[in-house]
C-alpha cells in the first residue's frame, strides 16, 4: 500500500546551465546578441530603441510608436502588413519607461525579406495625415476606456506620485494629447529616437552567419551614437492618494516605494523577501487576503527595474467595502516580516520554488535570451545568476527580517487607491 | 511532429506520454471532460467554482500548492464551457510530487467548509473584476443568451449571475465531484525527459488504485437551427458604442471548423484583413475591429466585434459590414490570399509547439476529440483548405438569419 500522506522525496536543484549568446558589435556601443541553437525553424528578432515613455511629452513617444508601420510615400499601412502577412510573419511592439521594442516573429526562411520590409517601413515613415488621425482616434478611445478601469487609474496616479521629483518619469497621458499632434515635434522625436536611436538587437534563431551580418548592415544605420542617459535619485513626497472612479464595484490598490537598481548588493536577497510577501501563489499576501479572507481574486508584489533605480510595488483589486480591511492586512503582513522570523519550512519552500523558477527561466533558447538580456542591459552578466543561486540557498531568516526592517517600513510607502 | 505513447489503466484513466530530452522541466497535465455546458441551468458557474475548490486540499493532503512549490514547481488551471484543465510545471527530477498531488485530488477532495466559503468569495470577486468592473466587461453575459436559446452555451463559464455562486452548497460540490472527477472522465499527459517505462510505473503506482466509475452520459439540449437574425441593444456607461456580430459555426470535430477559423483570420485577425482594411482604413467607420472564433467543441460562434468611431451610427456600420461580408462570396479569395492565411497558420503552429506545456495540453485536447495524433494532422488539414471551401462556407455561415447582433450604446453616467 502506498503512503499518500507522505510527499515523495524532493531533490534540490544544484546547478543550472546558463548559456551566453554570441555577441557582435553593431557599433562599439550597440550590441547584437544571437542565440543560435534553436531546434526548429522559428526566429525572433527584437530591435530596442531609446524611445521609451520618458523620452517625450504629451504622449509623443506612444503616438510615434503606434505609427511605425503606418506607411511610407510608396506603401500604405495595409500594404506593409499584407507583405509581412504573406510571408507568415508577425510584428509585435512594446513600449515601456526606458525602451521601445519592435519584434519580428517568423520562420527563418523569411527573416531577411521581412527585415527589409521592416527597415523600409521605418526608414520611409511619412506620417500620412489620415493614418495619424486614425491612430489618434484609436488611442483617444482607448484612453477613455482606461479611465474607467480602476486598475489603470491607480497605476497612472501611482506613477505620477512615485516619480514626482522627475518630470520625465512622472509624465502620464492626458486626454488632449490625442486631440491633435505637433507634427514637427513628432518627426523630430522619430528622427532622434528611432532613426538614430537603436541601442540593442537580439536574435534567436538557427540562421546563417551571413544573415546576421546582413542584419547588422541593415539595422546598423539606426545605431545610437551616444550612450543613453537615464534618470535616477527620484523622490516621492506624497504618501496617500485616493482617485474616485464612478460606480466602481471594486477598488484598485497600488502601493509601493522606491528601492534600488538590479546592480545593488541587496537586490537578490530582497527578491527572496519579495517572493515571500507576494510573488507566488502561496505568498503571505495571497494566503491571507485571497485564500483566508476571500477579499480578492488576486494580490501580488513585484520588484520593478530601471537603469538607475527600481521600485517595489503591491497590486490588487478588492471589493470596495473591504479596501480598508485589505490595507490593514497588508500592513500586518509587512510588519510581521519585520518582527518575526520566517520558519525553516517556509524558507525551504520559497528557496526551492525560486530555484525551480530560475531553472524554468533558463529553459530553451528564447527563455535564455530574455534572461541574458535582462542582466546585460544593466551591465551585469551570467555571474548574476550563479550568485543568485548561492544567495538564495544561503539566506537566513535573520537576514530576511533585517531586510524587511530596512526596506518595508509602512510609513515610507506611497498608497494609491482608485474606486 | 509530436511523438507520444498512450495507454489506459484498468480504472479507465487515459494516459499520454510525451518524451522531450531537451528540457529540464516536466509537465503533468490533466484534462477533465467537464465544463460549464454540463451544469444545470439553475446552478451555473459551478464547473469553474469547482476548479477553485480543487486547490483547497484533498483527502490525504491538506494543501495542494505548498508541496508542489517545495518541489520547485507551480500549478494552475482553467475552465471553459467544454473542459476543465489542470497543469503543473516542475523540475523533472521531482515529477513524482505532481503525480502524488494530482492522484490524491482525483481520489477525493477534503471538502472543508472553509475552502467552499473562501473560494465562493474569491470567485465572486473574480466575477466583479472581470465582468462587472470593466467597460464592456459584461457583453458575453448578454451575447451568449442572445446567440443560444437552448444549448448550455447560453451561459458564460463564470455563471449567469452571482447568486448561483452564492447559493452553492457542499452537497452540490460532493455530487459534482462524484459524477465528473474520476479516472474514466480524465486524460492525463506526462511530458518531459522521462522514459515511457518510468512513466508507466509511476502512473500505475499513484493512479492504479483509484476506483473507476462510469463516464457520465452527456445529453445536452440541442440548439435549434437559427431561422432569423436576432438583435439586442443595451445601454452602458462606456466611452464608445460597440458592436458584436455572432454567427453560429460548425462544431470542433468537423473539417469546416478549420475553414471557419481561416475565415475569421481573413476577416479580422491582422492589419491586412478585409474588415480592418475596409471599415477602419477606407471607410473610417470604426476605431477597432476584430474577428475570431470561440473554439467550442459543440456548435460555436464566429464573432466580429469592434468600436464605432465618434459620430458614426450603428446603421452605417451595419450596411458596410454586410457589404464586406457579401464581398467574400461575390469576390472570393484568390489562391494567393489563401496561401497567405495558411502561411500564418504554419508560423503560429511552429511557435506554439515550442512550449512543453502547450504540447501536453494539445495532446490531451485532441485525445478528447478522439485521437491525440490529431495534433500532428492539424496543419495538413489547414493546408488542404482551398479558396472554394472558404467561399462555400462563407455563403452558408455569414448570413443574417445565422447571426445575433449585440449593440452597446454608450450613455453618460
Amino acid at each position: 500500500m502506498i503512503n499518500r500522506t507522505q510527499q515523495p522525496e524532493v531533490k534540490t536543484i544544484e546547478h543550472i546551465d546558463f548559456i551566453k549568446p554570441h555577441i557582435f558589435d553593431v557599433t562599439p556601443s550597440v550590441p547584437l546578441l544571437w542565440m543560435k541553437d534553436v531546434p526548429n525553424d522559428t526566429v525572433r528578432l527584437d530591435l530596442f530603441f531609446d524611445a521609451g515613455i520618458i523620452r517625450g511629452k504629451n504622449s509623443v513617444p506612444a503616438i510615434v510608436h503606434s505609427l511605425l508601420f503606418s506607411g511610407t510615400h510608396e506603401r500604405s499601412s495595409v500594404e506593409i502588413h499584407e507583405a509581412i502577412d504573406a510571408l507568415g510573419g508577425f510584428l509585435d511592439t512594446d513600449l515601456s519607461f526606458e525602451a521601445a521594442v519592435v519584434s519580428i516573429y517568423c520562420l527563418r526562411e523569411h527573416l531577411s525579406t521581412i527585415s527589409s520590409i521592416v527597415a523600409n517601413s521605418i526608414n520611409g515613415l511619412s506620417f500620412r495625415e489620415n493614418e495619424v488621425d486614425d491612430a489618434l482616434r484609436s488611442m483617444s478611445q482607448k484612453f477613455n476606456e482606461n479611465r474607467q478601469k480602476v486598475k489603470n487609474v491607480a497605476q497612472q496616479g501611482f506613477r505620477e506620485a512615485l516619480f514626482a521629483s522627475d518630470a520625465d518619469y512622472s509624465t502620464v497621458s492626458k486626454a488632449e494629447d490625442f486631440e491633435s499632434v505637433d507634427y514637427p515635434e513628432m518627426k523630430r522625436f522619430f528622427r532622434e529616437h528611432y532613426l538614430n536611436g537603436l541601442n540593442r538587437i537580439t536574435l534567436v534563431g538557427n540562421v546563417e552567419q551571413d544573415t546576421v551580418d546582413a542584419l547588422i548592415d541593415l539595422f546598423g544605420q539606426w545605431a545610437m551614437e551616444t550612450t543613453p542617459v537615464y534618470g535616477g535619485g527620484f523622490e516621492t513626497t506624497q504618501r496617500e492618494l485616493h482617485l474616485p472612479v464612478d460606480s466602481a464595484v471594486q477598488s484598485a490598490i497600488r502601493m509601493g516605494k522606491l528601492l534600488f537598481p538590479k546592480t545593488h548588493p541587496d537586490y537578490i536577497e530582497f527578491q527572496v523577501v519579495n517572493t515571500i510577501i507576494g510573488d507566488y501563489f502561496g505568498s503571505r499576501l495571497m494566503s491571507n487576503i485571497r485564500e483566508d479572507k476571500g477579499y480578492t481574486y488576486g494580490i501580488g508584489s513585484a520588484m520593478m527595474e530601471l537603469h538607475n533605480s527600481g521600485y517595489f510595488v503591491i497590486v490588487t483589486e478588492v471589493g470596495s467595502d473591504v479596501t480598508q480591511a485589505t490595507l490593514k492586512e497588508i500592513r500586518y503582513e509587512l510588519e510581521r516580516l519585520q518582527t518575526e522570523l520566517v520558519s525553516k519550512e517556509e524558507l525551504g519552500l520559497v528557496r526551492n520554488y525560486m530555484l525551480g523558477q530560475l531553472l524554468k527561466s533558463a529553459d530553451g533558447p528564447y527563455a535564455m535570451m530574455d534572461m541574458y538580456n535582462s542582466v546585460d542591459m544593466y551591465g551585469l552578466d551570467l555571474d548574476f545568476y550563479d550568485e543568485a543561486i548561492r544567495k538564495v540557498k544561503a539566506i537566513t531568516p535573520e537576514r530576511i527580517r533585517e531586510l524587511a526592517a530596512l526596506y518595508l517600513d509602512w510609513k515610507d510607502f506611497l498608497i494609491v487607491t482608485a474606486g | 511532429m509530436i511523438e507520444f505513447n498512450r495507454f489506459k489503466l484498468d480504472n479507465g484513466l487515459t494516459v499520454i506520454h510525451h518524451f522531450d530530452p531537451a528540457t529540464p522541466m516536466a509537465v503533468v497535465n490533466t484534462l477533465f471532460d467537464v465544463g460549464a455546458r454540463d451544469e444545470s441551468e439553475d446552478r451555473t458557474g459551478f464547473a469553474h467554482l469547482f476548479e477553485h475548490l480543487m486547490f483547497g486540499g484533498s483527502v490525504n493532503i491538506a494543501d495542494f500548492d505548498a508541496p508542489l512549490q517545495f518541489a520547485g514547481g507551480e500549478s494552475n488551471a482553467f475552465t471553459s464551457n467544454d473542459i476543465t484543465n489542470y497543469y503543473n510545471t516542475l523540475p523533472v527530477q521531482n515529477i513524482e510530487t505532481a503525480l502524488w498531488l494530482e492522484s490524491d485530488r482525483m481520489l477525493s477532495l477534503a471538502f472543508t467548509p472553509k475552502s467552499l466559503e473562501v473560494q465562493r468569495n474569491v470567485v465572486i470577486e473574480e466575477f466583479k473584476q472581470r465582468y462587472l468592473n470593466q467597460p464592456y466587461g459584461d457583453v458575453w453575459l448578454e451575447l451568449r443568451p442572445l446567440a443560444y436559446t437552448t444549448h448550455p452555451y447560453k451561459w458564460a463559464t463564470i455563471g449567469k449571475e452571482i447568486r448561483h455562486i452564492e447559493e452553492a452548497q457542499m452537497e452540490d460540490v460532493k455530487a459534482f465531484f462524484k459524477t465528473h472527477y474520476h479516472p474514466g472522465n480524465a486524460i492525463l499527459c506526462i511530458a518531459g525527459n522521462i522514459s515511457f517505462e518510468e512513466t508507466k510505473a509511476l502512473v500505475e503506482k499513484w493512479y492504479g488504485n483509484i476506483p473507476g466509475a462510469l463516464k457520465p452520459e452527456r445529453i445536452l439540449p440541442k440548439e435549434p437551427k437559427q431561422k432569423k437574425m436576432r438583435e439586442k441593444t443595451i445601454e452602458r456607461v462606456v466611452p464608445n458604442d460597440a458592436f458584436y456580430y455572432a454567427f453560429k459555426m460548425p462544431e470542433r470535430r468537423s473539417f469546416e471548423y478549420y475553414v471557419s477559423d481561416i475565415i475569421s483570420d481573413a476577416l479580422g485577425r491582422e492589419k491586412s484583413s478585409r474588415l480592418y482594411s475596409r471599415l477602419k482604413k477606407d471607410l473610417k467607420l470604426v476605431t477597432s475591429i476584430n474577428a475570431y472564433i470561440t473554439g467550442s467543441l459543440d456548435e460555436g460562434l464566429l464573432v466580429i466585434d469592434g468600436k464605432l468611431r465618434d459620430g458614426v451610427s450603428f446603421e452605417e456600420l451595419d450596411q458596410a459590414l454586410w457589404e464586406t461580408l457579401n464581398d467574400l462570396i461575390v469576390h472570393p479569395f484568390s489562391s494567393a490570399e489563401t496561401t497567405k492565411l495558411l502561411n500564418k497558420i504554419r508560423t503560429v503552429k511552429e511557435f506554439q509547439e515550442q512550449g512543453l506545456l502547450n504540447r501536453a495540453m494539445n495532446l490531451c485536447l485532441y485525445e478528447l476529440l478522439g485521437d491525440a495524433n490529431g495534433v500532428n494532422e492539424e496543419n495538413t488539414l489547414y493546408q488542404s483548405i482551398t479558396a472554394e471551401h472558404i467561399r462555400e462556407l462563407s455563403r452558408d455561415m455569414l448570413k443574417k438569419e445565422n447571426c445575433s447582433v449585440l449593440r452597446v450604446k454608450a450613455i453618460r453616467a
